[in-house]
């Protein structure tokens, strides 16, 4: 079942629209990235999810009705620029996010306090926010956001301006988190948070749904006809040989070892069979495989591709 | 509605427990009443007067001349061009020959600043003592004798009866001064704690913590939730102030006063105080004998909380509106000539108004809710009906609904615009909004 589902939603502000027509589907239970230049219009989708704002037209379902302010006790939400009252003390800020989420007073501070323990954060219950550092602030506005235990969570670019091992910290809770049932949805600049994390992928450009999917599936899909050589040998006659069955040369490199890795596009319905003989015969071939393009290149090729028609 | 007083508590609780308020809330009451007492005070204090040197070349006015208590005359036999280079002679006065001709050959000198009200002062004595001159020379005998039968000396006493004929002690230079005390009490909370409102908003809006609440709580709560929480704080203030200045005048009064004191403070209320038997300073005497009435302290910090509430209610949320447009505080100055404008206009006119609270431009400034509280307050030290103050009060409380409407259409829209300050056609356009 979809969890959260946006049927053909636009939104427009003063001068630009923010987004047009963009329909998804986040299946329940499954980590979902939202990919995108900046200013494509993510932020603006998170909101509508959120119900902070409304979409001009178009609906959001959550768990199959449409979206209302009740569901948003639901959600979690983990804003891209974070912030916290600076002035006030950690634990009674907790507190206070925790209870404008419907948490009784005893449920929130022993959920708290259970959290607190497992950051190893107990010490700063009585510190001010300003006296924390980024790194700190950042933990405890996670706290806050998963604290209610939200069936959905939204993360609106989670890795940035974290440390490598907060980083690492965060996508273990957001692993977690899945484990336990929960439901994420973050959007991203890095790719390679993609490739490990995510189950799916929405890609928006210009306020338009441009890819959506499986990520295993997209990048096979992008990925076909795509194999590696590593093979002692001159480059220029192995694509020689294969003359014009090569599409393009995606890169080449030269390994320490003196020997030259070449990754290549194909017209599609090249045998296999054929691609290997030729290289055989023309190379001294050392390994030989299909190639899945990164998340990177896909976000890259489809962005450039999509600016180009438009 | 249980989000609200989350949000209210918040507010309430963070901003009542820092340092700087509690130390604001109990030091003002000690500048007020300094304030209140000073002016009566200080008259009797005062520096030793300093005299005017004259030099009278026509000889006709010195004899005229009388000593003020604070602007004696020396009459000097110098020639001026020797005073002008005296420098203990600080202000000197010539008067011409032909000074009963022509009234208008006076110099006065002085080193450094004129004032204003020494001149004026030497003026009318110049004038008087050329009338008394020139009805001399017209040598029609006893006329002087005659005149000063017929002059009257009119002393007005002054009495506040209410529509049932009650009288009540009232002084109207106190309740002048306590009505504009109020009014500018009012004024600074408005301001200040509407700057609040909007700096709390700006915050909010700039740490983005805001995405997060609004997440759980409507826009248009958690901006009621900010007005309430924020204004709550203020009325914890005034409520503080007046039960100090109770104290005060309950249990440090007595004490300080003297028995002597509050023998003619008696018969003061009583009516049978004459001015200049009291040993006290009349002023001083006069405050006190209002402000020793509780109830009627109560009662004009009853009126101050109702035209507070109102006021702040109206003044924040335009505030709110304003920090909600802007992203920082610097833009939000500029926009608050919104709402520090109406409000110095209305201290302004109450300061007039105070003196004349019975006036027609009194009670249609009493009418517009962005005057009302500061022009209300101004007069109702000295009394008004029953009848004006509700539909003052009905009229400000109509019309903060109508705005708090309004702006919150703003603040919903404004709190999510980042970049550039909108400009007024921008804010309408908000408004309109779905």
């Amino acid at each position: 079942m979809d969890i959260v589902k946006a049927d053909h939603v636009s939104k427009q502000f003063v001068g630009h629209k923010a987004l047009d027509d963009v329909s998804l589907a986040v299946p329940e239970g499954s980590i979902y990235g939202l990919l995108g230049p900046n200013g494509a219009g993510k932020t603006t989708l998170l909101r509508i999810i959120n119900h902070i704002t409304a979409p001009d037209s178009g609906t959001v379902y959550f768990c199959g009705h449409q979206l209302t302010q009740a569901d948003v006790n639901s959600i979690g939400y983990l804003p891209e620029e974070r912030g916290l009252y600076k002035k006030m003390k950690v634990g009674e800020q907790a507190m206070f996010f925790a209870r404008l989420k419907g948490m009784s007073k005893h449920d929130a501070s022993a959920q708290l306090h259970q959290w607190f323990e497992k950051f190893g954060i107990t010490e700063w219950w009585n510190k001010k926010v300003e006296e924390l550092s980024k790194g700190m602030a950042q933990k405890v506005q996670f706290i806050i956001t998963v604290l209610h235990n939200p069936k959905l969570l939204i993360f609106d670019e989670p890795f940035s301006g974290f440390d490598p091992i907060n980083a690492k910290l965060l996508k273990d809770e957001i692993l977690e988190l899945r484990k336990n049932g929960a439901t994420i949805i973050f959007s991203t600049h890095n790719m390679s948070s993609v490739e490990t994390l995510c189950d799916e992928i929405t890609l928006i450009n210009k306020s338009h749904n441009i890819l959506s999917g499986n990520v295993n599936e997209i990048r096979h899909r992008f990925g076909a006809d795509r194999y590696q050589f590593t093979f002692a040998g001159d480059e220029r006659s192995l694509l020689a040989a294969f003359g014009d069955r090569v599409v393009s040369n995606i890169s080449s490199d030269r390994n320490e070892d003196g020997n030259t890795r070449m990754t290549l596009r194909f017209a599609p319905g090249t045998s296999l069979h054929d691609i290997i003989a030729t290289a055989n015969d023309t190379v001294a071939l050392s390994s030989f495989s299909a190639d899945l393009p990164s998340m990177d290149e896909i976000f890259i090729t489809s962005v450039e591709n999509n600016n180009r028609k438009s | 509605m249980n989000n609200i007083l989350l949000v209210i508590n918040r507010e309430y609780t963070q901003r009542v427990r820092k340092k700087g308020f509690i130390f604001t809330t109990l030091l003002m009451p000690v500048v007020m009443l300094a304030l209140m007492f000073a002016p009566a005070l200080l008259s009797g204090i005062g520096s030793a007067p300093e005299a005017i040197t004259v030099v009278d070349n026509s000889g006709k006015i010195a004899p005229y001349l009388i000593d003020h208590y604070s602007l004696p005359y020396v009459i000097s036999p110098l020639p001026v061009d020797s005073l002008r280079t005296d420098t203990d002679v600080n202000t000197f006065l010539v008067i011409g020959e032909d000074i009963i001709e022509n009234p208008t050959s006076v110099s006065l000198y002085h080193r450094g600043g004129g004032s204003i009200e020494t001149e004026t002062l030497i003026k009318d004595d110049i004038k008087n003592a050329i009338e008394a001159r020139r009805l001399e020379d017209l040598q029609l005998g006893n006329l002087k004798e005659l005149l000063g039968e017929v002059e009257a000396d009119v002393v007005i006493s002054s009495h506040k009866i209410d529509n049932q004929g009650n009288e009540s002690s009232s002084n109207s230079l106190t309740s002048y001064l306590i009505g504009i005390a109020m009014s500018f009490i009012l004024y600074m909370f408005i301001i200040i704690y509407g700057q609040l409102v909007m700096m709390s908003i700006i915050e909010e809006k700039n740490n983005r913590v805001l995405e997060i609440i609004v997440t759980s709580i409507k826009p248009t709560h958690l901006m009621l939730g900010k007005i309430i929480g924020i204004g709550a704080v203020a009325i914890t203030q005034v409520i503080i102030w007046a039960l100090l200045i109770a104290g005060f005048i309950t249990f440090v009064l007595p004490g300080i006063a003297g028995d002597q004191m509050f023998a003619e403070l008696a018969a003061l209320k009583a009516g049978t105080l004459n001015p200049a038997d009291a040993t006290t300073d009349f002023g001083v005497l006069q405050v006190m004998a209002m402000l020793s009435s509780l109830s009627y302290i109560f009662s004009i910090f009853g009126y101050l909380i109702l035209f507070l509430i109102g006021g702040f209610m109206l003044y924040a949320s335009l505030y709110a509106a304003i920090g909600a447009s802007v992203d920082n505080a610097q833009d939000g100055a500029q926009l608050q000539v919104f709402c520090i404008v109406p409000v110095i206009v209305g201290l302004m006119f109450a300061m007039t108004i105070g003196q004349n609270p019975d006036s027609s431009l009194a009670t249609i400034l009493s009418m517009i809710p962005f005057t009302a509280p500061m022009i209300m307050m101004s007069r109702i030290p000295a009394g008004v009906p029953a009848g004006e103050i509700i539909s003052s009060l009905a009229i400000l409380y109509v019309s903060i609904v109508a705005i708090i409407w309004f702006t919150a259409k703003i603040y919903r829209v404004g709190i999510f615009m980042y970049g550039k300050k909108p400009n007024l056609k921008e804010l309408i356009k908000w408004a309109r909004y779905k």
